[in-house]
């Protein structure tokens, strides 16, 4: 079966110019994709339309994958060569917003304001950081990958990601802090 | 354990990668150290931010590349439409600039020119010209007879449409449409092919074979559409046809009523 494979096996069908089995690693990588796009940019048509780019990018250099080095890595190349092609003719980013309307619960409004806080947080942080977060927290890369895809040592990775959270997390202190002075001034007039 | 030593380990904790003493030391730590923790924490609250899902359009548009890979047309089209951001100066493009085409316009006209001086002079050019004629004509006649008889609809609309390019009206393409009229089993074809033979209205074989024609067909449209047509023919002859065509059963009453309207009008002359 072929939905069994794994990407490595599939990639390598795809290199003889079997399209189908992109099919298979398109089905397995077009979420993780978008997610890594959406956290990255904050924009779904533009993360949309970069997943499409990947895809017709593994298949017009699908020569380039060496056999047997991992899939996961070459196709985060990829992605991130494809974004940085797109922010060179980017326009204007619409934030992703997250919709927090709407009769709620009061602890699961928190819970939704602290949410949006912390993606207004990882959307101030610079790029190159907010990638590193997103592709060792959300895409669950090894650090060894990492490094590999990042062409540096994995000492530096673990060094970059540790700057990157801590950035984050002054980031959201800040946020914090406005959110609730602005809801003691609401509170007080 | 100090900060400065958990912050080390810290990217390790995160990934689970720590194990042994390091791990105790650095969960110790983390008790400890309400800074360290919030770091611990706020990598655990990175989990919150919902899951995002690519609508099914961009499968769809996947597919659509996969496609076009696999006829092999796709490398074609991509590179068409990366042709407007990278300026090149292909042969084509030869034909966009003014300079050129206005360089093209005067070499087909000296071309022209010289054709027409040149096919202006021998006479006995007509009878040629004639003949080349005459084997067009009955290209196109072979043509029409064949595509009538395809197993497409699309194809035989084409030949319907071609039978609009032979000039003579004839017999054997008339004959053909007015077949395809009355047998054909797609409504467009028959509609086409109705259209086609307006054109040869004197003709009395396409007049009887339009007449004859009502009591075959068994769609609505087609229905109407030939009763028009034998109103606006002002074939009185029809009359006694649509009358018997009237009284059919299960005739659509849009249908009856237009009959009805076509006698009418056909009886008052």
């Amino acid at each position: 079966m072929t939905n069994s494979l794994p990407d490595e096996d599939l990639m390598f069908h795809v290199r003889n110019g079997v399209g189908e089995s992109l099919g298979v690693l398109f089905d397995r990588y077009q979420d993780p994709l978008f997610n890594f796009y959406c956290r990255l940019t904050g924009d779904r048509t533009v993360s949309e339309d970069l997943v499409q780019d990947v895809f017709y990018r593994i298949l017009k250099y699908r020569q380039t994958y060496r056999p047997g080095t991992s899939f996961r890595t070459w196709m985060y190349q990829i992605a991130r060569n494809a974004r940085l092609d797109s922010l060179r003719k980017e326009k204007v980013q619409v934030p992703l917003e997250f919709d927090i309307t709407g009769p709620q619960q009061p602890d699961r409004v928190q819970q939704e304001q602290e949410t949006a806080l912390l993606h207004k947080a990882l959307m101030q942080l610079p790029e190159e950081k907010r990638e590193i977060l997103v592709l060792s927290r959300f895409q669950e890369l090894k650090y060894e990958e990492i490094a590999q895809l990042l062409g540096c040592e994995v000492g530096a990775v673990k060094v970059r990601v540790f700057r990157a959270l801590k950035e984050l997390r002054t980031a959201f202190q800040e946020l914090e802090s406005q959110g609730a002075s602005t809801r003691s001034l609401r509170s007080q007039s | 354990m100090n900060c400065k030593e958990f912050e080390n380990l810290l990217p390790d904790f995160l990934q689970d990668s720590l194990s042994g003493e390091q791990l105790t030391a650095a969960k110790l730590h983390g008790a400890e150290c309400a800074d360290c923790r919030e770091m611990i924490a706020l990598w655990g609250k990175l989990s919150t931010l919902p899951e995002e899902h690519a609508r099914p359009a961009l499968r769809a548009r996947f597919e659509a590349m996969l496609n076009a890979f696999q006829e092999g047309r796709w490398e074609h089209e991509k590179l068409k439409s990366a042709r407007n951001k990278i300026p090149s100066w292909g042969f084509a493009d030869l034909f966009r600039a003014p300079a050129a085409q206005v360089a093209f316009a005067m070499l087909f006209m000296v071309i022209g020119v010289f054709v027409g001086r040149y096919l202006d002079k021998p006479a006995a050019n007509t009878q040629e010209l004639a003949a080349l004629h005459q084997e067009v004509s009955s290209m196109r006649q072979l043509v029409v007879l064949s595509l009538l008889q395809q197993q497409s609809a699309s194809e035989r609309l084409q030949g319907v449409n071609w039978s609009l390019q032979v000039n003579r009206a004839d017999p054997e393409i008339l004959s053909a449409l007015l077949h395809t009229l009355r047998f054909d089993s797609s409504v467009d074809v028959k509609l086409a092919a109705l259209d086609a033979l307006r054109k040869y209205n004197t003709d009395p074989q396409v007049r009887k074979g339009l007449v004859d024609a009502l009591q075959a067909q068994q769609s609505p449209m087609v229905q109407i559409a030939l009763i028009d047509t034998l109103v606006e023919l002002h074939e009185s002859d029809a009359v006694e046809q649509i009358k018997k065509f009237q009284k059919s059963p299960n005739l659509n009453p849009t249908v009856r009523q237009r009959a009805e309207w076509g006698i009418n009008k056909l009886s008052r002359g």
